[in-house]
């Protein structure tokens, strides 16, 4: 191969290609880092939820009449919305997780004033909500109806005796220690018995890092607002949506239906500014891979252009049409993989102190592989025609004198 | 070793169409040093591009070495540009950016001689042409005879069957051109065949013969060759 000869007059005309190489350097270390930072936006937006998110209805209800009364209206709510055909289950809940949403406190696997709170996002739910959210036990079991206190209970505001939680909030409290029939406390002394771990939940709000820890204690919320998680059989949740409106509104004039909608849409406007975000990065890359293939373009193409007569001398003094093609080809791969090192480095470097600084998570090398190959199928995208061009060069040019 | 009969070359536009050779037939035989003159416009650049396979006859048949070469498609063509001629050119066409020695080295790529086979035929051209001490040198670093010279290195260093010199000396003062003459005469007493092109009356002299050309055809004979061993007349009968 005829690298050696190529690299040298390379070096003896340096200017476009070191532009160029650095170009590439900035584009796959730009690149790379981006494409890094959306696909991480893009499994956060994608993770296990745990949950039947794309059957799940949410239904908000506010009485304001004087004849109001919230625990019979629940009562009823809840009985209409379980007779309904397509209808899975229906529960109370304080909140609808992943909604932005919610309630938190902290909690502590011990009663002692100095041990380690865990921060929780908790909700007030009834017996059936693992079958309304369309989550898991682990182990343990569910509340009981009788456990579950309604609104006017006097105890409503003291710590509930039971306690539903995440693993990952068990693991938390407790250290990996199994946490089935161990108090959990909150910082004003009380505490509840955890009789159930969910295998896995998220909570209120999808930018929060501890996501995951979730409790459920069995109690109504304080009147007037509830909202209800109902779970519709699969296919049934649009056709349920205006139903459930209709018929909760008719059933009782002292309160307000407000906010009938699926739990995927609120999800998905949860993740809106993920979703912006993967997408900026996206058209980033794209463009900045754009721009430096035109730069590739119009190197190569200057090159042809002022070496016209250089390639017909070596036309004629035996190069074939691949053998243009092949020189340009070889050129071009040099200065790519010239700025490919470059950018290597500085694509470690940045992520570095991107980590450092951000407290991202470390490159996954998988994707400065791939940018490196991204790189090399452009430049030879980019040069393929200013290359062709140059075979075109008649050899006869040689002769020509002006 | 060349053999042209009755080439045609139009070149057409739109509006207009010029035939810059007609019907035209030559022979060169090997071991000979022939001078291709005539005014600009003659024919002379189309005459050499045609004989060094650079570009296509409209018509006529043209055989090197006893191979008709007239229809051979382009690839075929560069391999016997690459084995069979060595050009030398009026502004040298070194590449700028490589040394002598890389430059000398081109043709041999691509001929795909293996690397010491390569190194041996340059430093026997750089030395044939008294440029061995320069081949780290680039172009520019060298003057026009040298240039020049390094340009015949080029040419030669592959063996070819015939050097075709295109107004070799064009670009270069009287000094440097008689060095540049004084070495094409000497390749050619050592038996490499050359056609040399040119509107110098002074550089034709030295060839063996003159072919003249006047509107692209044969014109009569070339006075600066009467004087010459070979009879004028012989040469440029039409061939057979």
């Amino acid at each position: 191969m005829e690298f050696r000869p190529i690299l040298s007059a390379m070096l003896r005309n340096k200017t476009g290609s070191i532009l160029v190489a650095l170009q590439i350097a900035l584009t796959l270390s730009i690149v790379v880092n981006c494409m890094f930072l959306a696909k991480q936006r893009i499994d956060h937006v994608n993770r296990p939820t745990g949950m039947d998110v794309d059957n799940i209805i949410s239904v908000r209800s506010m009485g304001f009449g004087t004849d109001y009364d919230h625990d019979r209206t629940i009562d009823n709510d809840l009985r209409l919305l379980r007779e309904m055909p397509g209808v899975i289950s229906a529960s109370h809940s304080s909140g609808l997780p992943m909604n932005g949403s919610g309630s938190a406190n902290g909690f502590a696997g011990s009663p002692d004033e100095d041990a380690s709170r865990v921060t929780a996002n908790y909700y007030h739910v009834d017996e059936r909500m693992l079958d309304s959210l369309g989550t898991t036990l682990a182990a343990g079991r569910m509340f009981r109806d009788v456990e579950i206190r309604r609104a006017d209970n006097e105890l409503l505001n003291r710590m509930p005796q039971q306690v539903v939680i995440t693993q990952a909030l068990a693991d938390k409290l407790f250290d990996g220690e199994p946490a089935l029939g161990k108090r959990m406390y909150d910082g004003l002394g009380e505490s509840a018995e955890v009789v159930g771990i969910l295998e896995h939940m998220y909570g209120a709000w999808v930018g929060w890092s501890d996501f995951d820890q979730v409790a459920m204690f069995p109690q109504r919320t304080e009147g007037p607002h509830i909202r209800y998680i109902v779970r519709a059989e699969p296919g049934k949740r649009d056709e349920l949506i205006p139903l459930i409106e209709k018929t909760l509104a008719d059933s009782d004039r002292t309160r307000l239906i407000r906010g009938v909608s699926s739990m995927e849409e609120t999800t998905r406007n949860s993740y809106e500014g993920d979703f912006a975000i993967a997408v900026t990065l996206s058209v980033a890359v794209g463009l900045l891979l754009g721009v430096t293939g035109l730069g590739i373009v119009g190197l190569a193409s200057f090159t042809v252009r002022q070496r016209t007569k250089q390639i017909g001398t070596r036309r004629a003094i035996g190069a074939r049409k691949r053998d243009i093609i092949r020189y340009f080809l070889i050129e071009n791969w040099l200065m790519t993989t010239i700025g490919i090192v470059l950018g290597t480095v500085l694509t470690i470097a940045i992520n570095y102190s991107l980590a450092s600084a951000f407290n991202t998570d470390q490159l996954n090398y998988g994707f400065l592989v791939a940018g490196m190959f991204m790189l090399w199928l452009l430049g030879f995208m980019a040069v393929a025609e200013p290359a062709r061009r140059a075979a075109q060069v008649s050899p006869a040019i040689a002769t020509r004198t002006v | 070793m060349l053999e042209m009969k009755e080439i045609s070359r139009v070149y057409r536009t739109d509006l207009v169409e010029t035939h810059a050779l007609r019907e035209l037939s030559l022979s060169v035989d090997t071991g000979e040093f022939v001078a291709v003159t005539g005014p600009s416009g003659s024919g002379k650049t189309t005459f050499l591009n045609i004989a060094g396979l650079l570009e296509t006859a409209t018509s006529g048949e043209y055989s090197l070495d006893g191979t008709d070469v007239s229809g051979l498609n382009d690839n075929q063509r560069s391999r016997i540009r690459n084995e069979k001629i060595g050009f030398i050119f009026q502004s040298f066409n070194l590449i700028p950016d490589l040394n002598i020695f890389d430059n000398v080295d081109v043709p041999l790529r691509y001929r795909g001689f293996d690397g010491a086979e390569r190194r041996g035929r340059i430093e026997k051209a750089l030395d044939q042409v008294g440029l061995a001490a320069r081949m780290k040198h680039l172009p520019s670093q060298l003057s026009g005879g040298q240039q020049q010279r390094a340009a015949i290195a080029r040419a030669l260093a592959g063996g070819p069957s015939f050097l075709l010199a295109d107004e070799p000396t064009g670009n270069l003062d009287s000094l440097m051109a008689r060095q540049v003459m004084d070495l094409l005469e000497k390749i050619n007493n050592e038996g490499t065949t050359i056609v040399m092109v040119t509107h110098d009356p002074e550089l034709a002299r030295r060839a063996h013969r003159n072919v003249q050309l006047l509107d692209g055809q044969l014109a009569s004979p070339d006075p600066f060759s009467a004087s010459q061993s070979t009879p004028i007349e012989a040469d440029l009968q039409p061939v057979a």
